[in-house]
Parts: structure tokens; sequence; C-alpha cells
């Protein structure tokens, strides 16, 4: 039975645009199952470039992330680093933020059009990207050389030692916490999500931070809350019809298989590594979407600067974004390649003894 | 007690996820347009991708997961000292040495 698709919806799918999915996928769960989000944001530029329409990629890309997500969930939860009441409480108050998200989104875009809310999705990005990412790769290089496990952040024991009603109790993170400090964490995790489509950027190092959980328990619980938000979106933009299936089972196929392989790293390599991968990417991205600003302030009258200039700094800031995902991978995979052979070293060494 | 699967059983479980996942991915793809259109019908219609993709994500899931363990990519397993079971100490009785 053959059905003509609608040309202006669904793009047609060649060998190499399949192969480009498969891949990006791969990478993205990679990444994904080790420090609990991204990809998502190679993969919605990444499907436009090949002339998908942004709904639909926005679509597509979340009907893949909520399945991704939950196979992470469980392969991590088997390992004991999932905290499914952490995530849920999180996954609750980050639907709040999600909703406000798009209403801001909305009145940004009623009143300086898409310019304008293109603007504001690239200085949301570079803003929250360089603050949080500068200081979680701070972080992570200040501890990289100690042996002993993460201690709880100064503000979070501060928080922790609050006692205001109704506390809360998180049995595999082993932290008691007010509910009434979970909700900004969650709720910026929603915004950060309806605005440039990864809150786990804000989540993970939220939950670190201001929660005192550690990165472990943190990625591991961003997965669930990934998963909540994801089947919430992908029902809305289904009903809507806005959901290319083929293009989300390619992704699917390649980010199955990285996310199971990146939460099996989480096990082989120490838990300080999960915030390097995480502030590396989140600052070189900072860089890609500081080079696609300008192109947004040209069109708003408030800046000059030559067409031919502004498609190269989109190519460039494209490139730019795809190296960040794939340096996260490279760092994970040159991690775990590291535990393992150190592992197979002491193995001999015992067998030997 | 966790059950721990060792490669050949992974390897067996991989061909069988993976032929099963081979058949959905066929079956999607040789009906590639008509259910696209389908599923972008909106409305129940949404029903359509989002069963699609549980479906894909079990077998095709399983199938990732054999592969990676059949080919000794797996998670270090933590190893837990050996606490010595407490044995109950023999109760001191009072015996008559006639």
């Amino acid at each position: 039975m053959d059905v003509a698709l609608d040309s202006l919806k669904f793009i047609d799918l060649n060998t190499s645009s399949i192969i480009f999915l498969f891949i990006v996928g791969f990478i993205g769960g990679l990444v994904s199952g080790f420090i609990g989000s991204g990809g998502a944001f190679v993969l919605t530029p990444g499907m436009m470039s090949l002339g998908v329409p942004g709904t639909v990629a926005v679509a597509s890309n979340m009907c893949h992330k909520f399945p991704k997500a939950l196979v992470g969930a469980i392969k991590r939860f088997r390992y004991g680093q999932v905290d499914i009441k952490l995530g849920l409480v999180m996954a609750a108050s980050a639907g709040i933020g999600v909703q406000v998200g798009i209403k801001i989104q909305n009145m940004i875009l009623d009143a300086w059009g898409q310019a304008g809310s293109n603007l504001y999705v690239s200085a949301s990005f570079v803003a929250v990207l360089v603050i949080v990412g500068g200081y979680v790769f701070y972080d992570a290089m200040k501890s990289r050389n100690s042996t002993g496990k993460d201690e709880t952040p100064a503000l979070a024991k501060r928080l922790q030692s609050i006692n205001l009603w109704p506390m809360i109790y998180f049995k595999t993170a082993n932290v008691r916490i007010s509910l009434w400090f979970t909700l900004p964490v969650g709720f910026a995790t929603g915004m950060l999500a309806a605005t440039i489509a990864v809150g786990g950027f804000i989540g993970v190092p939220g939950m670190i931070y201001v929660m005192g959980v550690g990165g472990l328990v943190s990625s591991a619980s961003e997965l669930v809350i990934a998963f909540a938000m994801g089947l919430g979106g992908t029902v809305n933009w289904a009903m809507h019809g806005m959901v290319d299936i083929r293009l989300t089972v390619i992704i699917l196929a390649g980010s199955l298989l990285g996310v199971q392989l990146g939460a099996i790293g989480t096990t082989l390599v120490r838990e300080v590594m999960i915030k390097v991968v995480m502030g590396s990417i989140m600052l070189i991205v900072a860089v890609s979407r500081a080079l696609a600003l300008p192109k947004y302030l040209a069109q708003l009258g408030l800046m000059d600067i030559a067409p031919e200039r502004v498609a190269i700094m989109d190519k460039v800031s494209f490139v730019i974004m795809c190296a960040a995902l794939l340096l996260g991978a490279v760092i994970i995979l040159g991690a775990m390649f590291k535990a393992r052979k150190s592992m197979a070293g002491h193995e001999e060494a015992v067998a030997q003894a | 007690m966790a059950h721990v699967t060792t490669k050949k059983q992974a390897m067996f479980k991989m061909i069988a996820f993976g032929a099963a996942s081979a058949a959905i991915y066929g079956t999607i793809f040789q009906n590639a347009n008509a259910l696209t259109e389908m599923f972008s019908r909106g409305g129940y219609y949404a029903a359509g991708p989002i069963a699609t993709v549980f479906l894909v994500s079990y077998v095709h899931g399983g199938f990732a997961s054999n592969l990676w363990s059949a080919l000794g990519i797996e998670a270090k397993r933590t190893v837990k000292t050996a606490q010595p079971t407490q044995t109950k100490r023999p109760e001191v009785r009072a015996t008559l040495n006639a």
C-alpha cells in the first residue's frame, strides 16, 4: 500500500540521512545514559538541517526521548542509582515549569516574533550554560584529583539543616530536605526544558549543589524526570499529529544502544566524570549558541552584520554543537576503556597472587 | 538473588531480540508512508506512535542490552565483602560427669 505523504511536513529519507540520525541518536543516547540528559540539543537542529520542519523535529525528538529515558532509568535502577521518589517529586514541579516556560515563549513570540523568540532561546542557552556549566566544570576540575567520595556542597548542607515542613527523605539519595527547596530546582528544570529542550542542564546540577544529592543518583534520577516530561510532551505533540514515526524509530535504534552503554559506563568510572562530561558539553554548547546570537540581533535590527557572515556563523555554530556531543562521547568511552583496562590488570594481578 | 546472565545466554537472547527487532523495523519501514500518515492524523491516533515506541524500546532495548553483555561490556559488579554469619553460641549447660 503506497500512501503519498505531505511533503511540507515529512521529508524524503535517504541513506545518508538515516545514517546521520542513527549516529547522532547513538551518541546522544550514550551521553544521556551517562549524565542523564543531552543529545536532544543536537537532534532538533540536526533534523532541521535535513529539511524537517521545526515543530515536527521537536515532536519526533521528544517521542524518542521518553522511551530512551525509560530504558536508561530501568538500567540504572538495577544498579541501585535511581531514586524514583526524587525523580517523581522533581518531575511534578518540572511539569509546572514547562507550562510557565511555554507561556513565556508564547508571550515573547507575540511581542517580538520568531526572531525575538529565537534570541530569547539562544540568550537563555548562553546564560545558563556559562554560569551553571562553568561552575560544574570548575567543581569537576577541583575534585578530579581527590580520591574520596564527593562531599555535600555547603549550600545543600545548609538547606538540609533547615527543618521546614514538609520534610522529605529520599532513600537512595540518602537526603532529607524540605519540599520547598526541591520545588525551585524542579521548576527551573521544567522552564529550561520548555526553552532549550535540555532540562537536565539545570536539573542535575540543581540536585547536586542545591539538594546535596550525589552525581550518580542525580544523573540517574534525571532520567525519571526526562521520561515523565517527555511522555507528557509527546502526548501533546502526537495529539496534534506532529510526530514523524520514521525519524523517531531511526533515532531510537541508535539511542537505545547508546543509553545502555552510557548507563554501564557510570558503574565503571569515577563519579566525578559525570561532572567533567556535563561541564565540558555545557561550555562548548554555550560557545555554539553565542555564535547564533548575532543572526537574531540582526533580524531584530539591533545589530548590523553581513548575511554571508551570518551563514558562516550558523554553520560553525552547528559544527561546534556536534563537536560538544562528540567530545562528551569520547570522554565517556575513553574513561570506560581506561577503567576496564585497569580492572583487567587488577584481576590479572589477583590471579597471579 | 540477582540472576547473572552468561555470555552464551546473552548471545541467544541477543539473536532472539535482534530478530524480533528486525521484524518490527521491517514492518514499520515496509509501511512507512501509511503509518506516518495515519499517526499524523492527531487525536486518538496519538496512541499509535506512543505504543510503537514502547514496543520498540522493549524489543530493541532487549537486543541492545544483550548485545553489550554478549560483547563482554557489563557493569562493574559491586563486590560485597562477605560478612561472617553469626552462629548461635552453644548454651553452657551444667553437665554431670559421673
